[in-house]
């Protein structure tokens, strides 16, 4: 596809047009720039001349991009991209938790791997980099969330509009990844389900041969010795499943949470509230909406007839007043 | 697919190289080109948290300098005006100027001069000035659009307007797909022989150098030609999925506004997206005729009543996990089902309330078969009919004066003048006004296939072999001409090369533009047709996408303009 760029020619335009310029505002100008300098008042120009610091974290999204090239040039003043409001540190902390919680998602996938790869030792210090990793993302993901919640704005103003565009940028990252530790808990149990029964088959044939062997000996005594061994072993089994029932109706159940708070603010791909034009339209109906209502209150708040009591009620307390001092002074 | 792909190539260009808060400023139209393309859960992924449009932006004072602005605006004045202004005050820290198709010089000069904060970062044309919703299939949107039926003489500077902003687009369309074409065009219309002029003025000579692209083997074709060419496929009922839609309901840049049916609950969507690219059951369906697609919709709802009683009967913790894990995938298909549904079930409505299968059967024979006795029976009765709605009368009207126009003339005015009695709204003279435009003098395609021997053999082979489906026999005239192009045979006689352009053999890509709007039904036999893979590609695009209200609307307007116009002659 073509494309044309024409910056060339723009600048080369506004280059000569400024020379043109120059010669008569050189004062003006100048004067403008240092009553910025020293007051950074408002002018015509905008905001203060601030370079904010570019963001160290997610390298896609940095909030206070690098401003304008050439600023030796420049003798008015230039306006650089200013400080973002305050509610953008607050996005900006979820992004960090999103990230962190991504980092760990990795080195969780790992953990899993390692602990279904067949091993000698006990694997309980796996279970337990497990459990401990899956803790701290849930931790994460709902710490995220409820910061999430500060982001929603009142008002229909643009600034507003920005933060729940926002908001539902990062409400779409956390859904995806809580369905993506989801997902990773469900393989993970289904393989370690999978080795347990096979382990457990095994263990069961050889306690079924060597009982058949020891079968015409010490029949009570090993009879009664396998059945405890075969109790311990269900109820150990037993004990474990519950516990991994207990994990999984856990992590369910607020994963669950969370999803249902966040599909609130989640866009549904493909449906009338995902076209463009359609939250531009909304946008300006609530706007319009909003006036409306705000020119209604108005209204109703100058004709209220609690004015009129309230303005009544003072008249009458000067007259009463009055009528005192004069009481007073006649006496 | 290659329209659709050019345009989120040029606004995923725009952004990427941009980091940070963005935000997006489109005007009325380019807003329709993005929207119909690119989602806003995308934008949001490209850090574009606020989309304005560029009227409303100077009203805001606030300054949110933390965000670039990125503009994609069309190069009209006003629009250059608007952007004068707020290049003056700027509100935001960066501005990034996209436009939709060429600038002048003097408008970079004016730009240039009010950008005293030098706040413009860059200034580029990324010409994605058309709305391209399906494959093979675009529009201009244009809302003047009844212009083209109104002689030079009449409105000049109108038609001038029209004109250029049709030419516009067509560059566009080429430079997004990097060609330049050989231009032909419909001799027996003015303005698609104006078009086709200035087209080649500006590809071959003003800006012959942007469009001087890498030759192939064969050069793609420009065909103009006139909506009045074939004015009986806007006029007839549609049966087929995204026909039917725009037909009965309307279908606007891929959405279906059912605020204007009035019958909904209060819960249901007001407004539904119907696009190929994001549903995958309309795309298998938006050409399927009626019939079929309620069989379709049956075996999606027991699908989904089977994955929703599934759902309901969670015993084990595991289906409890996997349902969350489904959700979102559930309530997406769930969407989607009511969405179908509801459309289905609101067109039955609309087909049962105006008879339209004995009226749309008319229609087809009147479109398709001969026997002007029968005609004029079947219409008679229809005008009688106290349940046939103003409209119907109007179009059955319509269709039978363009077929025998010459036959019979006594039953013709007997016909306009029942019609005049019954539709207390309808126009005096406007189906005579359709037959000057539009009539058999001004036509040059065999539009009902009566004209030369081969044709009436065809339809009478056809008539004996009985159809499929009579309310989809018809088969617009395009299909005719893109077979003609296919195989070599278009007319020079009926659609002369503009200038000296000459093309050997026959054309690998062929771009068909209608002066006067498409149809949906047009844009299904272009589909069809590329889906046969004869070597030639078809696109096709026009200045508005019609259906039967819009094509009348058209008409009414033009006939008041050359009232009046005669009026001041």
């Amino acid at each position: 596809m073509a494309t044309r760029n024409r910056t060339l020619l723009f600048r080369k335009y506004r280059s000569s047009l400024r020379s043109v310029r120059a010669p008569m505002g050189s004062s003006s100008s100048s004067t403008v720039t240092e009553h910025n300098s020293l007051t950074g008042a408002k002018s015509g120009l905008g905001p203060v001349i601030e370079m904010a610091s570019t963001s160290l974290l997610n390298p896609n999204r940095s909030y206070a991009p690098v401003s304008t090239e050439d600023p030796g040039n420049s003798s008015r003043g230039t306006v650089t991209v200013g400080l973002p409001p305050d509610w953008v540190d607050v996005s900006e902390e979820i992004s960090v938790y999103i990230q962190r919680a991504r980092t760990k998602m990795a080195e969780l996938g790992k953990a899993h791997a390692k602990a279904l790869m067949p091993s000698f030792g006990d694997g309980k210090e796996d279970q337990h980099q497990i459990e401990s990793l899956t803790q701290e993302i849930t931790f994460l993901l709902k710490k995220s969330e409820k910061q999430l919640q500060r982001l929603s704005a009142a008002g229909p103003s643009e600034d507003s509009n920005v933060r729940k565009n926002v908001q539902r940028s990062l409400a779409t990252d956390l859904q995806n990844l809580s369905m993506e530790l989801r997902k990773k808990q469900s393989t993970y149990l289904k393989r370690l389900r999978l080795q347990k029964e096979d382990g457990s088959d095994i263990e069961m044939n050889l306690n079924g041969s060597s009982y058949k062997a020891e079968d015409d000996d010490f029949d009570d005594m090993v009879f009664s010795e396998h059945q405890i061994s075969k109790i311990k072993k269900s109820e150990e089994i037993s004990v474990e499943r519950e516990k991994e029932i207990q994990q999984v109706v856990e992590s369910v159940s607020e994963l669950a949470q969370i999803m249902k708070d966040l599909s609130a603010l989640v866009i549904d791909q493909g449906t009338i509230v995902d076209r463009i034009d359609y939250n531009i339209q909304n946008v300006a109906s609530t706007v319009d909406d909003g006036l409306k209502q705000l020119q209604k209150a108005e209204r109703t708040q100058r004709q209220g007839g609690m004015v009129m009591c309230a303005s009544v009620l003072v008249i009458l307390c000067f007259v009463m007043l009055v009528l005192l001092i004069l009481k007073e002074i006649l006496l | 697919m290659v329209l659709v792909t050019s345009v989120r190539d040029y606004i995923n260009r725009m952004l990427q190289d941009i980091s940070g808060m963005k935000v997006l400023i489109l005007d009325s139209e380019t807003v329709s080109n993005v929207s119909i393309v690119y989602s806003q859960s995308e934008l949001l992924q490209k850090e574009v948290f606020l989309v304005e449009m560029i009227d409303s932006i100077s009203v805001s004072k606030e300054s949110m300098s933390h965000l670039k602005a990125v503009y994609f605006i069309r190069p009209t004045s006003d629009n250059i005006q608007k952007l004068r202004y707020q290049l003056a005050n700027p509100r935001f820290g960066e501005y990034h100027l996209f436009f939709s198709n060429l600038l002048k010089d003097t408008q970079i000069h004016i730009l240039a001069d009010s950008d005293e904060q030098e706040v413009v970062q860059q200034v580029q044309e990324y010409y994605a000035d058309f709305v391209s919703g399906d494959p093979y299939h675009f529009t201009l949107n244009m809302a003047s659009n009844h212009l083209y039926m109104i002689p030079a003489v009449v409105d000049p500077s109108g038609l001038q307007r029209f004109s250029d902003r049709v030419v516009d687009g067509i560059a566009a369309v080429f430079l997004a797909l990097k060609r330049r074409p050989v231009i032909r065009y419909q001799r027996t219309s003015d303005t698609a022989k104006r078009i086709a002029h200035e087209t080649a003025k500006l590809m071959y000579q003003h800006e012959s150098a942007l469009f001087d692209f890498r030759r192939t083997e064969s050069s793609p074709l420009l065909l103009v030609i006139d909506r009045r060419d074939d004015p009986v496929t806007p006029l007839l009922n549609q049966w087929t999925y995204q026909a039917m839609v725009h037909e009965l309901i309307g279908l606007q840049d891929n959405k279906v506004d059912l605020k204007s049916i009035g019958s909904l609950p209060k819960d249901q969507q007001v407004e539904v997206v119907l696009s190929s690219e994001q549903d995958a059951f309309f795309k298998s369906n938006m050409y399927e005729n009626f019939g079929d697609i309620g069989m379709n919709i049956k075996r999606m709802v027991d699908d989904f009543q089977q994955v929703a009683k599934s759902n309901q009967n969670i015993q084990t913790v595991e289906d409890m996990a996997r349902f969350v894990d489904n959700y979102p995938e559930y309530k997406k298909m769930q969407g989607n089902v009511s969405k179908h549904v509801t459309l289905v079930t609101e067109m039955s409505k609309l087909v049962e309330a105006r008879k339209l299968m004995t009226v749309s059967q008319t229609e087809q024979d009147l479109a398709c078969n001969g026997g002007q006795g029968a005609a004029y029976e079947a219409v008679t009765d229809l005008l009688n009919n106290e349940s046939v709605s103003d409209i119907d009368r109007l179009r059955l009207v319509m269709l039978y004066a363009l077929r025998y126009e010459k036959e019979n003339p006594v039953q013709l005015m007997q016909l306009f003048n029942k019609l005049a009695s019954r539709s207390p709204k309808y126009k005096p003279g406007l189906v005579q006004f359709l037959l000057k435009q539009a009539g058999v003098e001004k036509r040059t395609g065999d539009l009902f296939g009566n004209r030369d021997l081969l044709n009436i053999a065809r339809n009478m082979a056809r008539g004996l072999k009985g159809v499929e489906n009579v309310y989809t026999q018809h088969q617009p005239l395009l299909f005719q001409t893109m077979e003609s192009i296919t195989r070599g045979r278009l007319r020079d006689v009926d659609y002369p090369f503009v200038g000296d352009h000459f093309q050997q053999g026959r054309p690998q890509e062929v771009v068909i533009f209608m002066v006067g709007g498409t149809t949906y039904e047009e844009s299904r036999s272009v589909a069809l047709q590329n889906a046969t893979n004869s070597g030639v590609r078809f696109i096709l695009g026009g200045t508005a996408v019609l259906n039967s209200k819009r094509f009348l609307k058209d008409l009414e307007e033009a006939q008041r303009i050359s009232r009046s116009g005669s009026h001041m002659v």
